[in-house]
């Protein structure tokens, strides 16, 4: 299984990667998903663009404003241990340890995860529950995408051809409750769903709610109706059955080899039942 | 010392372990060539064109060989067992394709890489024909054809039946009839299978690198196929990374035979996993229709039996499945009459074969979750039931009403311990009282026999005639001329510790120690003795190989001390061979180290005894005396020795997901005599974990146009360390008395009960939903379903 | 298509070579360096046989194009051998028969190397969920537990 003849560019710098891309191309960051498809035939770019050499790319750091700036070619083990990522945004890290195994964590990043965009994956889910935002380069200069519009279709995001996902913002989520639950035939395995839930709550009331949905549709999934039962909700505990049970309303997944649509969409809602208690429980009372 | 029966560490362990093992691929032989193949994208087609003078041009393709060449260059394949009337079988397709992946052109380049882009050159075109991929459907009148000149797709159709059927069912007071199914598996070895072909021109000669488990029947399959003599013919097998009865397809070697001869470089031709996944071999996924009539005291007097084996598109070993579920079929239980009617059935998948179990998983799975829905029925604990049907030790050598002989065991003691290592009483109150906490758990029993060595005289069954027998090993043992000791034996390993065992053997023959026995790495037909019959099949090696290693070896042991009591001018009788040399009992210091007496046999040849010939060598070729040819009644030993085992797991289902969790699997088993615990118990390990992985993950899954779903490593689910629990091992030891060290087969082990002990831990635990298991994988969706569709949350 | 100058590192050896674009570094390591210690399994990375040490952390080799390594440090197999004996995870290994056929050895033991680096006394469980990334189709992985158990005892007490 080998992959078809391409070019090599390895770029030294943003510009020269940018430079580098044209609608025959496909970026090289961890690999992780992009090389079992080259390895099977399954896309066949011209020209393969490694920017794993280019510098400032990687990292977590610490904004300001109480958020977090993810490089995107921040590996998924490094989310795994980094402090900042536990002090002010744990649910990345529970996210990311369903990520395959050791190895591929090692290798592949936030950045190409979320520009692979598989409804399955667990980063996608997490950073828009986040309520993250995508940083873009593109020729022009840098752009940015709220998630929430960035993921477009199946495997389908808002980057264009010769633009680059350079990293994501992540708004202050230090006062807010998180929770993350998936269900996979082997661990390490994809998902066959899953909900990443962020919530916020004062003075005995749900004030925000982000629930996504992970192998619930073509892309990561807000489940709409279930953060409408939360929000302005009195904390009990029957919100968790009580958000669970609207999410059929939201869910539109695939019946795949794996499982039936049917089934997935109860999994969401026992995993929305489930992460709702746990972020809740996590809420400061 | 004795090291049979020892725990010694392996010998080979030293090489696999620093990464100084030789796999096929590691092998570079000069100048070679890689090839690759282009596999038919549709189910069942004609080829109705094909075009390859592109990818010929492709700089850096050496050859390029299709149907039309193979035919033109080659001979049809010979089957293992006989269609009804000749199909021809070439290494490529001819005029038609019969599932997908099917090869139907082979291209020999400077790389792989480049071999595949040749392949994307090739222009074909297909005509696409219907597909069948139910067995029952292919079976029907009507069903698509993959041999419209054969006039059926079924190749075997028969009724065997032993004892009294009718009357047995007569007398019953009660008949159990249930439904089974088995999906498609396989043991997917992690190396995969494949070969180097070299042409001497010269020599009008072939030289074969290959991990093909079978070189016996290999050899004569290339023989033919190529019409060359056999002793033109060499073939290698380096260390072998797995095989489980999948590592054959002689198709293979062809292809490279022919592209090396094209060529004129050697051809080397491994295949990628999606090739391994889809093409090589599945067990035979089917239906078992099972009906035992039986008493109300649990006493099973008789199983009827209909089985339809999907064969996919297998031309060279079908209708094994169905002999050995047959010749296994009452598992451990004292059951006077059987029926079988057996169906092999083609369909247009992929090609059936003897993955580990050789239907005996399934055989098992329908017998063993029958006995477990009578127990229900019945009221009694599914374990007393058994213990009320198991042939006893007091009974052996016990003949079933097919012709298999059990030769020991003690069935209800094996049982017993189980149930005592497993806390079965314990596990009962445990699972009482988290059903009183709404938690679902359930203990699952199954219990097995396991036969070893096949006897292929079996197989005039299925063809009315014999044309092989019997089964049978051949080794060599020699004391070289500085005195070590070298031997070889026609079985190749792929994992089984054959290495350090046959040493051990040796070694307390010759008074060594397995340190001092050089096992040649797997099997070269230039210098390894061989038969027809040679190779890793059935469970063989503990039931004949060891007799022709034995006899080896005891050969060059007599050799040895008749020439140490020539000279030292004492009788045989009062010689011992002890610590590498030969020495008189009793008598310290009057001894010949074995080097010295090397010296003799090799250099100082005056020395010998009178009419002693020079040289410390010895060939031995052993046959397992107990297999016979059919009998009256068309019974058959089709295999010889038998161990047996039973399993005891504990699950829990969540009844919100579906999902069951292994909490807990004991097996406890008897293989006679242990040659080695530590192999013994690994083999244990690993055959139970393949019956877990069928019982929970695997299943190759085909849509209704014949094309494979779960056609990657990420479909087709194997189990990994989080997937199965600690197997804890227990043994009790009843030698055989029939084979030459009591000891039996061991290799298949767990893969044949554990599914079984799985499928009724799960439906244990979904009691009280009315819930049966007739099918594997136990997926979390089918719990699911099997509990209703429950849109609960909680 | 191109061919591409690499400069790196294997088992403390310096390695120059100029290999096609689309060469795996599995492949490099197998057939332009004779490393055959590494094996491969599954080519989409999956069945970990081929898991090496890149820059210290375990990697898929089937994964990776050796032309992307540019002042890598690869450790394979053959140089988590020392020089004078088997290490304490080989022994080990073969002591409790942690191998049947070896084909997935030798990303076991990178795998293990690198798990043992971190934690010096992993529990049963976290020695399960540290492997569950390398399929073995031989041994059940019992055996496999036990010797990365016995293993890090010893190096433990050295």
């Amino acid at each position: 299984m080998k992959p078809a003849p391409f070019e090599y560019v390895r770029a030294r710098t943003l510009d020269e990667a940018l430079a580098a891309l044209d609608a025959d191309s496909k970026i090289l960051a961890g690999g992780q998903s992009l090389v079992p498809m080259l390895n099977m035939r399954l896309v066949r770019p011209a020209r393969l663009v490694d920017i794993n050499a280019v510098p400032g790319l990687e990292g977590v750091r610490a904004r300001p404003d109480g958020g977090l700036d993810v490089g995107a070619l921040t590996r998924h083990s490094d989310l795994l241990t980094a402090p900042l990522v536990k002090e002010r945004a744990p649910l990345l890290a529970a996210a990311a340890a369903h990520v395959g195994h050791r190895a591929i964590r090692n290798r592949g990043t936030v950045g190409g995860s979320l520009a692979h965009a598989d409804p399955a994956a667990e980063l996608p889910a997490a950073l828009l529950a986040l309520d993250a935002t995508a940083v873009i380069a593109a020729p022009g200069g840098r752009r940015r995408v709220p998630l929430v519009g960035f993921f477009v279709g199946l495997l389908t995001t808002a980057l264009a051809p010769d633009e680059i996902l350079v990293g994501v913002e992540i708004p202050d989520a230090r006062r807010a409750a998180w929770g993350f639950r998936e269900i996979a035939r082997r661990a390490g395995d994809f998902a066959i769903a899953g909900v990443a839930a962020v919530v916020r709550g004062d003075d005995g009331r749900c004030t925000d709610a982000r629930l996504v949905a992970i192998g619930a549709g073509d892309r990561p999934l807000r489940l709409g109706a279930a953060e409408a039962a939360l929000v302005g909700a009195e904390l009990s505990s029957a919100l968790p059955a009580r958000a669970a049970a609207t999410t059929g309303e939201d869910c539109r997944p695939p019946d795949d080899v794996h499982a039936s649509a049917e089934y997935r969409t109860h999994l969401v809602s026992v995993l929305t039942e489930q992460v709702v208690r746990e972020a809740l429980g996590r809420l400061a009372p | 010392m004795t090291w049979v029966g020892a725990p010694v560490p392996r010998k080979e362990d030293v090489r696999l372990t620093t990464g100084r093992g030789l796999y096929l691929d590691d092998v570079a032989r000069p100048g070679a060539l890689h090839a690759a193949m282009l596999r038919s994208p549709h189910a069942h087609a004609r080829i109705v064109a094909l075009e390859t003078a592109e990818a010929a041009r492709l700089p850096g393709v050496h050859a390029v060989l299709t149907g039309a060449d193979a035919v033109a260059a080659s001979r049809p394949i010979r089957p293992l067992i006989p269609t009804p009337v000749p199909l021809p079988d070439w290494c490529l397709a001819v005029d038609r394709v019969r599932f997908a992946g099917e090869p139907v052109a082979a291209v020999a380049a400077v790389d792989r890489a480049t071999a595949e882009d040749a392949l994307e050159r090739i222009r074909v075109e297909y005509e696409p024909l219907p597909a069948v991929v139910d067995p029952e459907a292919a079976l029907a009148p009507g069903s698509p054809l993959l041999y419209p000149e054969l006039g059926t797709n079924v190749l075997w159709h028969d009724i065997l039946a032993y004892g009294d059927v009718a009357g047995a069912f007569a007398r019953a007071d009660g008949v159990l009839r249930e439904r089974f199914e088995i999906q498609r598996y396989a043991s997917t070895p992690l190396e995969t299978f494949g070969a180097i072909a070299e042409y001497d021109t010269g020599l009008d000669a072939y030289t074969f690198w290959t991990n093909d488990q079978r070189p016996g029947l290999t050899l004569a399959i290339l023989a033919e196929s190529l019409a060359v003599p056999q002793s033109q013919l060499r073939l290698i097998t380096p260390d072998i990374g797995g095989a489980f009865g999948n590592k054959r397809r002689p198709a293979y070697l062809l292809v490279c035979a022919l592209l090396a001869r094209r060529s004129g470089c050697p051809v080397k031709y491994l295949e990628d996993r999606l090739e391994n996944l889809g093409a090589l071999m599945h067990a035979c996924n089917g239906v078992m229709d099972v009906e035992l009539a039986y008493r109300t005291d649990g006493t099973v007097l008789a199983l009827r039996v209909r089985d339809v084996a999907d064969e996919g598109k297998n031309l060279v070993s079908p209708m094994q499945h169905n002999l050995i579920k047959l010749g296994n079929i009452v598992n451990g239980y004292r059951i006077g009459a059987v029926s079988y009617e057996a169906y092999s059935v083609l369909t247009t998948k992929c090609p059936s074969g003897a993955n580990r179990g050789i239907g005996k998983p399934f055989m098992c799975f329908a017998v063993e979750r029958a006995m477990a829905l009578l127990a229900r029925r019945l009221q009694l604990d599914p374990a007393e039931l058994r213990l009320r049907n198991y042939v006893r030790a007091d009974e052996m050598p016990y003949t079933t009403p097919p012709g298999a002989q059990y030769d020991s065991g003690d069935y209800p003691a094996t049982l017993r311990r189980a149930l005592e290592r497993f806390d079965y009483r314990g596990a009962r109150e445990t699972q009482a009282r988290a059903r009183a906490e709404g938690r679902l758990l359930g203990i699952g029993i199954a219990t097995s026999v396991e036969p070893a060595g096949t006897n292929l005289a079996s197989y005039e069954l299925i063809t009315g005639r014999r044309a092989a027998s019997g089964s049978a090993e051949a080794a060599m043992v020699r004391v070289e001329p500085d005195g070590g000791v070298r031997a070889a034996l026609g079985d190749p390993a792929s994992g089984q510790g054959y290495e350090t065992v046959v040493a051990q053997i040796v070694a307390d023959e010759l008074g060594l120690t397995p340190a001092d026995v050089h096992v040649e790495r797997g099997f070269d037909s230039s210098t390894t003795p061989w038969l027809y019959l040679s190779g890793n099949y059935s469970n063989k090696f503990s039931v004949t190989d060891v007799g022709a290693v034995l006899g080896a070896a005891r050969a060059v042991r007599d050799k040895l001390l008749r020439i140490a009591a020539h000279r030292l001018e004492v009788a045989v009788e009062d010689l011992e061979l002890a610590d590498a040399e030969a020495r008189v009992r009793g008598a310290p210091g009057r001894g010949l180290p074995i080097r010295e007496l090397a010296r003799t046999a090799y250099a100082d040849v005056l020395g010998l005894p009178p009419g002693e010939p020079p040289g410390l060598e010895a060939r031995h070729a052993h046959q397992n005396p107990l297999a016979k040819p059919v009998g009256a009644g068309r019974t058959v030993r089709s295999q010889l020795v038998f161990s047996n085992a039973a399993h005891c797991c504990l699950v829990e289902v969540d009844r919100r997901t579906g999902q069951v969790r292994l909490l807990k699997h004991v097996v406890v088993h008897d293989c006679g005599r242990e040659l080695n615990p530590l192999i013994v118990e690994g083999m244990v390990h690993g055959s139970t974990v393949h019956g877990i992985g069928a019982a929970l993950l695997e299943e190759f899954r085909y849509d209704a146009t014949g094309q494979l779903l779960t056609a990657t490593f990420m479909d087709y689910l194997k189990p990994t360390a989080l997937d199965v629990p600690d197997i804890e091992v227990d043994r009790l030891e009843h030698p055989s008395p029939f084979t030459p060290l009591g000891a039996k087969g061991v290799g298949e082990g767990g893969s044949i009960p554990a599914p079984a002990a799985v499928a009724n831990a799960v439906e244990d635990a979904l009691a009280a939903h009315g819930v049966t298991v007739r099918s594997l994988p136990i997926t979390p969706e089918r719990v699911w379903r099997w509990l209703g569709a429950p849109k609960e949350a909680r | 298509m191109n061919d591409v100058l690499v400069r790196l590192t294997v088992n403390g050896r310096a390695v120059e070579r100029t290999v096609p674009a689309r060469r795996s570094l599995a492949d490099l390591l197998r057939e332009d360096l004779r490393l055959t210690g590494t094996h491969v399994g599954c080519e989409h990375g999956v069945c970990g046989a081929c898991t090496v040490l890149v820059d210290g952390r375990t990697a898929r080799s089937c994964l990776l194009f050796a032309g992307q390594l540019d002042g890598a440090q690869i450790t394979t197999v053959e140089g988590l051998t020392p020089a004078d004996g088997p290490s304490a995870l080989q022994a080990a290994f073969r002591e409790c028969h942690a191998l049947q056929c070896g084909f997935c050895t030798a990303g076991l033991l990178a795998t293990a190397h690198e798990l043992l680096a971190e934690t010096a006394a992993p529990t049963r469980e976290e020695i399960r969920e540290a492997i569950a990334g390398n399929l073995c189709m031989c041994t059940g992985y019992v055996n496999i537990v036990r010797a990365i158990e016995l293993a890090a005892g010893r190096m433990r007490r050295p």
